[in-house]
């Protein structure tokens, strides 16, 4: 009976501390939803990519919308992957009834932002820029703001949870905040603010966490931004595994005074690090701060990041220095910051606001290989997609070289009499055309323009795949047929860069 | 279309009765089995037990002829005839899993008092009427269905997965617990019935009786060889001028290119890249790769099936405007990693230091379930799907696969190298299990050094505590024995 009476007698007592601290909460939250009218807009985006099986066509137009947050009078800055493919970027301002035709001046999918310009001609009142603030308070609540469609801004909120290097859409990780227990999906560039600070802006979320691109990769892209010329931030140019086995580092003699440090898995062509390191080599420090041996060092104000922020946190051209040990010594090495386009890669990661790259020859269609490409498949798509050609992707892709810098693929082949008995090839990775090997798709019709006395062209793959022979005389006649057949405007398209 | 077949083993199931034929049950059987494969990765266990009930029929020469995938991987094997209620344990004397049958012996010499075997027929004629029998979703007596034949091609046997030999088409009713069952026209077989398709509508088929006699031939010698291929891949794409210019080929000449050979294969030293086949044997190949056989077109390989293991066939070929005749003895030629599922046979394996060696099996990458193609990890789909261009080790017998790891201090941190394929051992190649039993016999190292497929950073184990340790793993989780490497590749 005593312990019932206990019980009884605890709960209104701990009902009552609720109702208390989240009056207090509440007291002490800041709301700028009136300070928010002049710095956010909302942004309505229609999109209109390719169709990867019909490279040659638009696919459906979509449309989507995001925040942007003001950083100059007419400027805004939103996420790379809410404008992606865009075709029409408009804008809307609290307190203007009409939208502001706007653009996209610079995008950039590694740090995931894109700086869009309004028309100031169309723009009734300059927008107030915000700063961020790279403020860091683990634990702290955050309120985000967004302006809707029918211009009414709503909030939300959540808890700062930590700070995390990752990836949001392309492939350099680097620094994201993620915050907990959120009200409200936010992943449009909603603007996330400690009280009246603004901390950064929304890339992903779930019904529990949302990502947020903090202050610190935004203030770095506005200022790479600012001359005109963007150069973009550092790409780690090899992969790492833990150093966790003590056989192997006892297999890699290290000395006992290393507790820590990665190992050097691969190397790749392309990126920072790629010219200076080994395969083999343990990465023990980079600028100064020691890595475990999960590949983490202690950032002074996140705490345990991935290294792969002291790279990506810095801008290309930048110094940079490795302490490494390689076979049984101890290293320094010091390198520059490199990066690279992501149509640099031998397979592209993402193939965005641009048209694939074809050739069209006799019914074949032969295409850049791009992992944009290979995700067209579907749900599941990796385990559907050819080995063979997956093996590109996987094994590869960062792996460029001056003889092969692109992978081409026949898509497959459009049923025509020139290319009858071929039907039903598809998916092979074209090694030669007359005889040249093809190692990007500007090769492509320079090796049809080979042996111009020959009668026939031939197209070989890779793995022993059956030939494709095509007669000459017939194709010319035979292009025209297929494009109109097919609805093909366009048979070719290579980019001139 | 996705054509989804199903083998028609019934596992015991719900009685249905049918008319009774008395001369039928003279010569049908009802086969009752148990059941019980192996595990794959980790090979020294056994999976559960299952029971099951097929049917087969009597041959001459008291022989039981029924289905591989009946019999298979069995434990107890139980024969009943119609109407008679004595059990007659019996034991399989040869099985194909290539082509899915199998020769029962029964232990009781009077079980065959009183019955009469069936002779084998020919192929049937398209739209001719069929009849077949067996004990369909198990039952007492036997069931008979009638219909006709509606095709006869080359078709993947289900039972292996991949081998391809003629199946008989037809509508009759075949259902599961009928695999194994003669198929009857004008009072001799003409087919064992043994699978169906499942996206259709009465669509069974039946193994001719030019399988089952290549099968019955094969094993007069004692020992079953299986099917033979000659082992180059071929593509029947010869339709264009363009291409019989390039591969200078006469314009009114058929055939089917050779696009690839087959390391160590029976074609090896004959065949090359883009030879034009035109004919095998006597028969001539069309661009489809068909060839005009038992009165109608069938795939070139039936020309092959024809012949035994050993036995040599030949070959008229274009190569650079030439034409050419060659004998080849036609050979197993099986892909380094085999599309076939294996049965019978416990897996070799290598478990040392918790660290579990298989070789690369199709048995192997299905324990990832239904969709296993598409889930099990990259390296392995690479594999399975093009061992035939990526292996250039003539002295490859197979790939070795690191299957399990029975948790220990010793090999806590191999946990990434799991389903990789080992390349080499302290650089030693890796190219059987052999070869890894071998590795770890050798205690003069420091370390053993572990490479794995498409990955640079190794796994190195301390030798001595490995050696230490391995005795205390194999107590622990039970295992038999460190490496067993019984049976020959």
């Amino acid at each position: 009976m005593k312990k019932i009476n206990n019980i009884q007698s605890v709960f209104p007592i701990l009902l009552f501390t609720a109702v208390v601290l989240s009056n207090a909460c509440a007291k002490n939250r800041i709301d700028i939803t009136e300070k928010m009218k002049d710095s956010i807009v909302y942004l309505r985006i229609s999109h209109c990519g390719y169709e990867q099986y019909q490279p040659w066509k638009n696919s459906d137009i979509t449309e989507g919308w995001s925040v942007g947050c003001a950083v100059s009078k007419n400027e805004v800055i939103t996420t790379a992957l809410n404008v992606a493919n865009a075709v029409v970027i408009e804008a809307k301002r609290f307190g203007q009834n009409e939208f502001i035709p706007a653009k996209i001046k610079i995008v950039d999918y590694e740090s995931n932002l894109a700086l869009i310009e309004l028309d100031p001609n169309a723009l009734k009142k300059a927008l107030v820029p915000l700063k961020f603030s790279a403020k860091y308070e683990k634990g702290a609540e955050v309120n985000c703001y967004w302006l809707s469609g029918i211009l009414q801004i709503y909030s939300g909120r959540g808890y700062l949870d930590r700070a995390t290097v990752d990836s949001s859409s392309g492939f350099c990780r680097t620094l994201n905040f993620v915050a907990a227990n959120v009200s409200d999906l936010t992943g449009n560039g909603q603007l996330y603010c400690i009280g009246a600070e603004p901390l950064g802006i929304a890339c992903w979320s779930n019904d529990k966490e949302a990502g947020i691109i903090p202050a610190e990769i935004i203030n770095g892209f506005l200022e790479d931004a600012k001359d005109g010329s963007y150069n973009g931030t550092g790409a780690v140019g090899f992969t790492t595994t833990g150093l966790l086995d003590p056989a192997l580092r006892k297999y890699l003699k290290l000395p006992q005074q290393i507790q820590d440090g990665v190992y050097v898995s691969d190397v790749y062509t392309i990126g920072t690090g790629s010219d200076v390191l080994k395969s083999g080599d343990v990465l023990v420090s980079i600028d100064g701060f020691e890595l475990n041996s999960y590949g983490r060092y202690i950032h002074p104000k996140y705490d345990a990041l991935l290294f792969d922020y002291l790279i990506t946190g810095k801008t290309a051209g930048e110094k940079i220095t490795f302490n490494i040990w390689r076979g049984g010594k101890k290293e320094k090495i010091k390198a520059i910051v490199k990066n690279f386009d992501v149509s640099k890669m031998l397979v592209p990661w993402y193939d965005l606001d641009s048209q694939p790259q074809y050739f069209i020859v006799g019914g074949c269609i032969l295409q850049k290989l791009t992992k944009t490409y290979l995700a067209a498949r579907g749900a599941d798509w990796a385990g559907k997609v050819e080995p063979h050609i997956y093996n590109y992707l996987l094994n590869e892709a960062f792996k460029p070289t001056d003889e092969r810098k692109e992978i081409i693929v026949l898509s497959y082949v459009l049923p025509a009499n020139i290319n009858l008995g071929y039907h039903g090839l598809d998916q092979l990775v074209v090694d030669s055309i007359n005889g040249m090997k093809i190692g990007s798709m500007k090769d492509v019709p320079k090796a049809f323009a080979l042996n111009p006395k020959a009668k026939y062209d031939l197209i070989e793959f890779e793995l022993n795949q059956p030939k494709i022979v095509l007669d000459r005389a017939a194709m010319q006649p035979a292009n025209l047929t297929i494009a109109k057949t097919y609805g093909i405007d366009k048979s070719v398209n290579i980019s001139s860069e | 279309m996705k054509k989804t077949l199903f083998i028609l083993i019934a596992f015991l199931s719900a009685s249905v009765c049918t008319a009774e034929l008395p001369d039928m049950s003279k010569s049908v059987v009802m086969i009752q089995i148990v059941k019980q494969g192996y595990d794959y990765t980790t090979p020294w266990k056994q999976q559960s037990t299952s029971g099951g009930v097929g049917s087969g029929f009597i041959i001459a020469g008291n022989r039981i002829i029924t289905n591989a995938h009946n019999v298979s991987d069995n434990r107890y094997i139980i024969i009943k005839k119609e109407n008679i209620a004595k059990k007659y344990p019996a034991s399989v004397e040869f099985i194909g899993h290539d082509c899915d049958l199998a020769l029962l012996k029964v232990y009781d010499p009077c079980f065959f008092d009183g019955t009469e075997p069936l002779g084998l027929g020919e192929l049937p004629q398209v739209n001719s009427t069929v009849s077949t029998y067996g004990f369909p979703m198990g039952g007492t007596h036997i069931s008979v269905t009638e219909g006709v034949v509606s095709r006869i091609q080359t078709d993947v046997y289900v039972h292996s997965g991949a081998d391809a030999h003629l199946v008989v088409q037809t509508d009759a009713a075949i259902n599961p617990g009928n695999s194994g069952g003669p198929v009857m026209q004008d009072g001799k077989v003409i087919g064992v019935a043994f699978q169906g398709l499942l996206a259709a509508d009465n669509i069974g088929y039946l193994i001719p009786t030019t399988v089952i006699r290549h099968f019955l031939q094969d094993v007069n010698d004692g020992k079953y060889d299986g099917f033979g291929s000659i082992g180059v891949s071929l593509f029947a794409g010869l339709h264009n001028d363009s291409y019989y210019d390039y591969l200078k080929i006469p314009a009114d000449t058929q055939g089917i290119i050779a696009t690839s050979v087959m390391l160590n294969s029976s074609a090896e030293k004959v065949l090359q890249k883009d030879d034009c086949i035109i004919k095998i044997d006597d028969y001539d190949i069309d661009n489809d790769g068909m060839i005009m056989i038992y009165g109608t077109k069938h795939h070139m390989s039936e020309a092959i099936e024809q012949k035994q293991i050993g036995q040599k066939i030949t070959l008229v070929y274009w190569r650079g405007g030439q034409k050419n005749t060659a004998e080849l003895v036609i050979g197993l030629n099986r892909p380094i990693f085999d599309y076939s599922r294996l049965y019978d046979e416990q897996p070799r394996y290598v478990c040392f230091s918790g660290l579990t060696f298989v070789a690369a099996s199709r048995n192997y990458l299905e324990t990832w379930g239904r969709d296993w193609m598409q889930n099990i990890p990259h390296a392995l789909r690479y594999l399975f799907s093009n061992s035939m261009q990526l292996n250039d080790d003539p002295l490859r017998k197979e790939y070795v696969i690191l299957s399990e790891i029975l948790p220990d201090q010793i090999n806590t941190y191999a946990d990434s190298f799991l389903t990789k394929p080992l390349e080499s051992i302290n650089d030693t190649p890796i190219r059987s299990l052999d070869d890894v039993k071998k590795a770890f016999e050798n205690k003069d190292a420091e370390f053993y050094i572990l490479k794995f497929m498409n990955s640079e950073r190794p796994l190195p184990i301390e030798a001595k505590k490995a050696h230490q340790q391995n005795e205390i793993i194999l107590k622990k989780y039970n295992v038999p024995t460190w490496a067993f490497l019984e049976q020959q590749i």
